[in-house]
């Protein structure tokens, strides 16, 4: 603040309060956005391009995503960004003419290499839906289904209890784990889905909009259970809703639909990727602004 | 494809900005007649602009809590956000300039109804005064047009009220040895300083302006860790 003119005393014991202070004080110069410590890198991704039947969805993507972080896709619909987040564990493979180009590393390896499987990459990188989609099984047999295919059998009610207490679900269904999953609230069988996803002990979630379907109190939970599973898992989110974006990610990546000159064709392109809070503070690209602060649709 | 949204809330952000700059000229206009009141030592007056400052705390409250509403409902984020959080300061300076002109006032009567003033003081005073009013004008020209040159200027500004504040002080110490007289000038130190500080807060707006522009507060100048 300005020169307070009142304040020259230059008693000692000024002088010693004022050494006091300044010892402890956080000068605003000392202020900076972005951690600088050397993150892991889980994805590299280096000019990715996914085409649909030789259509462009998505172009020209670059971006790293950091271990243990929460790391949020925001944009428009049709901007690409659920296809982006569904190869980053192939699941778009499963889609007839869906076609990667470009270098998608994961910890430093060719996640498209031939020696690849695709099935191994799912069991690492586990995915949550929109709409949650328990099987027609009891709570248990949903948790253990994955562990059980992978012929992980022994000490399953450890392992079953271990993931839906991961889930924050235990204390809610541990009295009734051989009813059937439909008897869940919306947002139970959501939080069922996580607990399915972190049995298997993948290395890394992915969460294609996991409360959109939900009501605030179970969309609550699952941001709360987001923020306690960064510390085992890797979190990948796509979320139209970006004050959810804003709570609960560390880094934001804001894409968004891009014409060509006829405009025949769009495609998706990444605009800016930051720390959250610097997107939500003070973006450096305008369109990032006008789409975070509501201003176009 | 692109089409403007959120339209009401662009409109209600704009209103309470031309809400709270105008601030700014409720406070220029109570300054104004303080200044008259302790040239012509009109203790009518004063006790108006005591009265007045109730308008000044109407408008810190009214939009106060248009802007809480607004972060409540709106979720304003990036330039928005930052705008809200200035305005919130600046009307936090309003109002503490507004009890400062209060200050200033509540002293005409103190000094008597025909005081052994010293003719330089109160021209000094006045000129702070009016320097200061500059300074108000500034920030709101700075802020209104988002201008972080002319808000920074508002320190060089300053510093000439704060050379004013420092003659008013050696001009008390030299005003001899009358008991009355020396009572007189403690007093006017005191409206002094309370200009002095006013026009302090007009550079805090300053600095608020280059948040707004930047994303990044930086004391233009501070008093704890000066420049040499």
């Amino acid at each position: 603040m300005a020169q307070d003119e009142s304040r020259a005393g230059t008693g000692r014991e000024a002088r010693e309060a004022a050494a006091a202070r300044a010892t402890i004080a956080v000068r605003p110069e000392e202020f900076q956005h972005g951690r600088d410590i050397a993150r892991e890198k889980v994805f590299e991704l280096n000019g990715v391009e996914v085409l649909y039947s030789g259509v462009s969805a998505v172009k020209d993507i670059s971006m790293d995503i950091h271990r243990n972080d929460v790391t949020a896709l925001i944009g428009p619909s049709g901007c690409g960004k659920s296809t982006l987040l569904r190869c980053l564990n192939r699941m778009n493979d499963l889609i007839p003419g869906a076609e990667v180009n470009g270098e998608l590393l994961y910890h430093g390896e060719d996640l498209y290499g031939p020696a690849v499987d695709p099935v191994q990459v799912r069991k690492l990188i586990g995915m949550v839906f929109q709409k949650p989609n328990p099987f027609p099984k009891s709570i248990y047999d949903n948790v253990a289904f994955g562990p059980r295919v992978l012929g992980r059998k022994d000490d399953l009610d450890a392992t079953v209890e271990k993931a839906l207490r991961g889930a924050a679900l235990w204390d809610e269904v541990k009295d009734r784990l051989k009813s059937n999953a439909f008897g869940l609230s919306g947002g139970q069988q959501q939080r069922l889905c996580i607990a399915r996803c972190i049995a298997v002990q993948p290395d890394t979630i992915l969460m294609d909009e996991p409360c959109s379907a939900l009501d605030p109190i179970s969309t609550g939970k699952i941001e709360d259970l987001m923020i306690e599973l960064k510390s085992e898992f890797s979190i990948v989110i796509v979320t139209h809703n970006m004050q959810q974006a804003a709570r609960v990610s560390d880094r934001t990546a804001f894409l968004m639909v891009e014409l060509d000159a006829d405009e025949q064709n769009r495609w998706g392109r990444l605009v800016e990727y930051d720390e959250t809070e610097k997107i939500f503070t003070n973006p450096a690209d305008r369109r990032t602004e006008d789409y975070v602060s509501g201003k176009v649709g | 494809m692109v089409e403007q949204t959120r339209v009401y809330y662009q409109e209600e952000l704009e209103k309470l900005e031309a809400s709270a700059l105008g601030g700014l000229d409720l406070v220029s206009a109570a300054l104004g007649r303080t200044l008259e009141a302790v040239e012509h030592q009109d203790v009518e007056l004063a006790q108006l602009v005591v009265a007045d400052d109730d308008r000044i705390d109407g408008r810190y409250l009214e939009v106060h809590q248009a802007l809480i509403t607004l972060l409540a409902t709106q979720s304003p984020v990036a330039t928005d956000l930052r705008l809200i959080s200035a305005m919130l300061h600046v009307l936090k300076n309003v109002e503490r300039m507004g009890d400062q002109c209060v200050n200033v006032c509540k002293l005409i009567p103190l000094s008597g109804n025909e005081p052994p003033s010293d003719e330089e003081m109160v021209k000094l005073i006045l000129t702070m005064g009016t320097q200061t009013r500059a300074l108000i004008g500034q920030a709101k020209r700075a802020f209104a047009d988002r201008d972080v040159e002319l808000a920074h200027d508002l320190v060089r500004q300053d510093d000439v009220v704060d050379d004013l504040n420092r003659d008013c002080f050696r001009l008390a110490l030299e005003i001899g040895d009358d008991a009355d007289r020396r009572e007189w000038a403690m007093t006017m130190l005191l409206a002094a300083r309370a200009i002095e500080r006013t026009a302090d807060n007009a550079v805090d707006i300053g600095e608020q302006v280059a948040f707004v522009v930047t994303g990044l507060f930086r004391e233009f100048e501070d008093a704890s860790h000066p420049t040499p």
